[in-house]
């Protein structure tokens, strides 16, 4: 138990640190930012309280919220990756259902089904976030080209990640 | 009882989730607009340590070409001495008492935070109160505009960017002085949009546009950018594209430019609105 919350708690430092000081001043051609710090969310146990899971995505937004001068649009993409974290686990279950007390890890269920899972949880999360950022639907289309680009590095950051760690 | 103790045990996480999402809405809402920055200014004050330290390191990154702008800069100076010793070794001259006839207050500062990515787009400078700087003061770049002051700290001030859709400038063309609002419409970080032109009016690309000196903000003739498109939009007005003449990407050196005479001009418009 102890060992699995220091576990997490040096993920979610190291996510963090790489999120805040690496990847924000990445900026690229005013369309792309990777959001890497939601592998968090993702790579909690699968049968995490849903509260803990809340309270868990809650304090990542206002994390990366403080760090990024912009109040609240972390804070509700990444509570709403949060809530629907569950129905996704149970769109992507693989045949013969998740062995209890696993995380959801590429070693353990492969790579297609991290794959999905996390492009999936990706999106959710991208899209509420650029479109909450924008606050009107009238660049429709131009908010989704970021989305869809932003999604693309987020994936390859996050699964480079997947393979150091299955990797080790 | 039972009843509501059962329903709020099966949809525990359903309204943790909807607190929650109140909480966050409620900091989207108090986002900070032009009048409203105090937030973003508190907030930012607790990661300005870390933001001061990434700064160092890029700003040691590009030595270079920091190096070769503050060489122009120099030349340009040099230049505008050599006029005014000319002018004193000449036997008679008028002395200009300089503060009585000045009206603007240049200050140079650094950027120690921006971004261009975002929809609002804000940049933190390193001074603040205690150098002068104040709220509403004119942000430049190179003779440049950059943005305005919208909050002030002891020695940081954040000032909302050009590339924001709060901020609205008065800009004309200076080939013949029809002047309109010019905004940033949140797609490109290099261009502007310019509206309420007429149509009559004659438009070329390649135009230059500067601002206005209307708003008491930033003075008259500072350069905004050039045409780069224009097309006819609705009835009346054109719609004109503005490539803007500040990289946004490399903002570093700026000055700030405080109006000495805005409260006399503002006060005096006052009385007939």
């Amino acid at each position: 138990m102890i060992n699995s919350i220091l576990r997490f708690g040096l993920i979610f430092i190291l996510l963090i640190l790489l999120q805040v000081l690496l990847l924000n001043n990445i900026q690229f051609s005013g369309y792309v930012n990777p959001y890497v710090y939601i592998m968090f969310i993702l790579l909690l146990p699968i049968e995490i309280p849903s509260w803990l899971l809340l309270l868990l995505s809650f304090a990542t937004g206002l994390i990366i919220d403080f760090f990024s001068g912009s109040t609240g649009m972390h804070t509700s993409a990444t509570v709403l990756a949060g809530f629907v974290r569950p129905y996704i686990l149970r769109i992507v279950s693989p045949k013969d259902g998740y062995e209890s007390g696993s995380d959801p890890s590429m070693m353990i269920y492969g790579f297609r089904w991290f794959f999905l899972y996390a492009l999936l949880m990706v999106l959710v999360h991208h899209t509420t976030l650029f479109y909450i950022e924008v606050f009107r639907f009238a660049d429709f289309f131009r908010t989704m080209l970021r989305v869809l680009l932003s999604t693309m590095f987020s994936m390859t950051f996050i699964l480079l990640i997947e393979f150091y760690r299955r990797g080790k | 009882m039972r009843n509501l103790l059962n329903f709020l045990v099966r949809y525990n996480s359903l309204i943790i989730f909807l607190f929650l999402e109140g909480i966050a809405f409620y900091l989207i809402s108090t986002r900070n607009s032009y009048h409203n920055s105090r937030i973003v200014n508190s907030v930012r004050s607790t990661t300005r340590g870390v933001e001061e330290k990434i700064n160092n390191t890029k700003s040691y990154l590009s030595l270079h070409e920091i190096n070769e702008r503050l060489a122009a800069e120099n030349i340009a100076l040099r230049n505008n001495i050599s006029k005014l010793v000319k002018k004193e070794s000449s036997l008679f001259f008028s002395v200009d008492d300089s503060t009585h006839r000045q009206q603007y207050l240049h200050t140079s500062a650094e950027v120690i935070e921006n971004s261009i990515n975002r929809q609002r787009n804000f940049f933190t400078i390193n001074k603040g109160d205690s150098q002068g700087i104040k709220v509403d003061m004119a942000v430049i770049s190179a003779n440049s505009v950059a943005g305005v002051i919208v909050g002030c700290s002891k020695d940081y001030s954040v000032a909302m960017s050009l590339l924001n859709p709060d901020f609205k400038l008065s800009a004309r063309i200076k080939s013949n002085g029809y002047f309109g609002s010019l905004s940033w419409d949140g797609r490109d970080y290099r261009y502007a949009i310019l509206s309420e032109i007429p149509q009559h009016v004659l438009v070329n690309v390649g135009d230059t546009i500067e601002t206005t000196g209307y708003s008491a903000i930033f003075p008259e003739g500072v350069i905004v950018g050039t045409v780069s498109d224009y097309e006819k939009f609705g009835g009346d007005f054109y719609k004109i594209t503005v490539l803007l003449m500040t990289d946004f990407k490399k903002l570093h050196f700026i000055d700030v430019i405080g109006n000495i005479k805005k409260t006399e001009q503002l006060e005096l418009e006052k009385l007939f609105k």
